[in-house]
């Protein structure tokens, strides 16, 4: 069987600014793979552009067995890829619920139908619960702490029923607590059969978790393999240290 | 009967009524033009509030419905005086068509941008009008033949109208705010990239929220051209009633179902009133921005938003207050 996600040869350039150079990775289906390197490695570049935010220069992108590279977010989103993002993003205005509501899609017809009907209350209520976001579910996001602000953005995710997940940076910013809870769910999601790539700067959290390992230095990976097999490659530690 | 519906039977019973009470006819121009603004403000409130596109342009649609009236019956009779009612709908749709293209281009910009490129379609309308002279008269102006209202209560035929379409916009707006349309133009609002990124239809919801809001604006247009029986280039595409639909529905609350109708209250009653005490001079003006600093500086977001804010944080307080502190924490 082919991997679940293939990026093969990407470019993006901002300007003169060379972000990803000739990069290329594969996620294998059901793994947890982790997108380590040192700051402007190109990291979060190579998330915009296999989500469809960005669009690559040149190189090639297949999810799932479909080529993807030209895909608009919204595309691939109903093809099962989701991701968080850096700074958390939430929509304010909307309470906790609808944030996860608004996230599982509906069509045209459903529409002009009520803004959260029960079947979208029932579907958002096991997320609510998993993630313990129970006391808050009537509130707008926008009273809601940068960490649970991460978990709802991570539940609305699940919303929509994906088969991989990308998450940017998912414990940057929070407490070692509700790093747990986190790891907790990932695990969790894991088992459930969901795939994850995860963009992480905590060395602990990816080396707990996450098998493969890819190293991204300067716009293109210099290294894939196990934790360990990372921990003492000398281009990576090349990389982090400089010569 | 629950609160919200009550509240709006009540609005719009008395209103209603009021006419039959004999007022003067300065007081039923004035609710005719605090009517109109009301319609309007609503109206802009779809776009400006719930969508988050702040369009400055919205007069050109009020210029071409009231030109729309003009121009048809130069070749239509009117007999009873209500025909040029009964074709609002279609003018209202006319403007959708003529919106539709236009907001599709429009909307590729967000915020400040998208106001600045709305103001174009303002003065691009007040250039046609001044130069197609054939058509539009130009400088002269055009007139609409008078209605053969009794001269007795002149003005009710348009407040009952204008009415109906308030009752419209306001039951458009509620049913927005009820309906995953809403929920949509709120993710729209907030995050439109996001929101385009998790399959919300943003563009969709977006051309919706424009086309209803030029329509209304649009059928306000032409009801306003047929009570002032005579219209010019430069009053039909006032930037002054851009301005006004926006002061309104920020100082009212954007993106409520109240607020712009209460701000339009407030503001072209004001402005009335100002420019009836303080006379011939200017200094209405002064007083009328006055009103709006003031508010504004007190509930910056707007009335009602500022008034809902104040009401749930005490409630809030409340709950906290009650709550027994838990186990192992110090009070």
């Amino acid at each position: 069987m082919t991997a679940l996600l293939e990026v093969d040869g990407v470019s993006r350039s901002f300007g003169p600014v060379p972000a990803l150079r000739n990069a290329s990775l594969t996620v294998e289906r059901n793994s947890i793979t982790a997108l380590i390197g040192p700051n402007g490695s190109g990291k979060t570049t190579m998330f915009n552009v296999i989500t469809g935010y960005l669009r690559a220069d040149s190189g090639r992108i297949r999810f799932d067995g479909h080529d993807v590279t030209a895909a608009r977010p919204a595309a691939l989103c109903r093809r099962g890829l989701s991701r968080t993002f850096q700074q958390a993003r939430v929509f304010e205005q909307l309470t906790v619920e609808e944030n996860l509501v608004i996230a599982g899609g509906f069509s045209l017809a459903q529409l002009f139908g009520r803004r959260v009907n029960r079947r979208d209350r029932h579907r958002a209520a096991e997320l609510i619960d998993e993630f313990h976001l129970g006391d808050v579910a009537d509130l707008p996001a926008s009273g809601l702490s940068y960490g649970q602000r991460k978990l709802l953005e991570f539940a609305a995710v699940l919303m929509s029923s994906p088969t991989l997940v990308l998450l940017d940076e998912p414990t940057a910013g929070v407490n070692p607590v509700l790093m747990e809870t986190m790891e907790h769910h990932i695990r969790r999601l894991h088992s459930t059969g969901i795939t994850f790539l995860v963009v992480e700067h905590d060395m602990t959290f990816v080396m707990r978790l996450c098998d493969p390992v890819v190293v991204l230095d300067q716009g293109r990976e210099i290294f894939t393999g196990s934790p360990d097999a990372v921990r003492e490659n000398p281009a990576v530690l090349d990389a982090y240290l400089g010569a | 009967m629950r609160a919200g519906p009550l509240r709006a039977a009540v609005f719009f019973v008395v209103l209603a009524a009021l006419p039959g009470f004999g007022l003067a006819h300065w007081l039923l121009t004035m609710l005719v033009f605090t009517l109109m603004f009301a319609v309007m403000s609503s109206a802009w409130n779809l776009l400006g509030g719930f969508a988050g596109y702040p369009s400055l342009g919205h007069v050109a649609f009020f210029g071409i419905g009231a030109y729309a009236v003009v121009l048809w019956f130069q070749h239509h009779d009117i007999t009873t005086g209500y025909e040029p009612f009964l074709l609002l709908p279609l003018i209202g749709l006319g403007a959708v068509l003529v919106g539709l293209p236009i907001g599709a281009i429009a909307m590729r910009t967000r915020a400040d941008v998208f106001a600045i490129v709305t103001i174009t379609l303002l003065f691009v309308g007040q250039t046609l009008a001044f130069n197609l002279r054939d058509l539009t008269g130009g400088a002269q102006g055009a007139s609409v033949v008078p209605a053969p209202f009794p001269a007795d209560g002149y003005e009710i035929p348009f407040y009952d109208v204008l009415l109906v379409l308030l009752a419209v916009s306001m039951g458009l707006t509620w049913a927005t705010m009820r309906s995953k349309v809403g929920l949509s133009l709120a993710a729209v609002r907030a995050d439109e990239e996001k929101a385009a990124g998790i399959g919300v239809r943003v563009q969709t919801v977006k051309l919706l929220a424009f086309c209803v809001s030029v329509g209304l604006t649009a059928m306000v247009g032409a009801v306003w051209a047929y009570y002032e029986g005579f219209i010019y280039p430069q009053f039909a595409f006032d930037p002054l009633i851009s301005v006004a639909m926006v002061l309104m529905t920020f100082l009212g609350g954007r993106a409520t179902l109240w607020g712009p109708v209460l701000g339009a209250f407030i503001l072209e009653l004001a402005q009335q009133y100002f420019a009836y005490s303080l006379g011939a001079s200017q200094f209405y003006l002064i007083a009328y921005a006055l009103v709006f600093l003031v508010v504004i500086l007190l509930m910056p977001r707007g009335i009602l938003p500022s008034i809902q804010d104040r009401r749930w944080r005490r409630g809030r307080r409340r709950i906290v207050d009650a709550r027994p502190p838990a186990a192992g924490h110090l009070p």
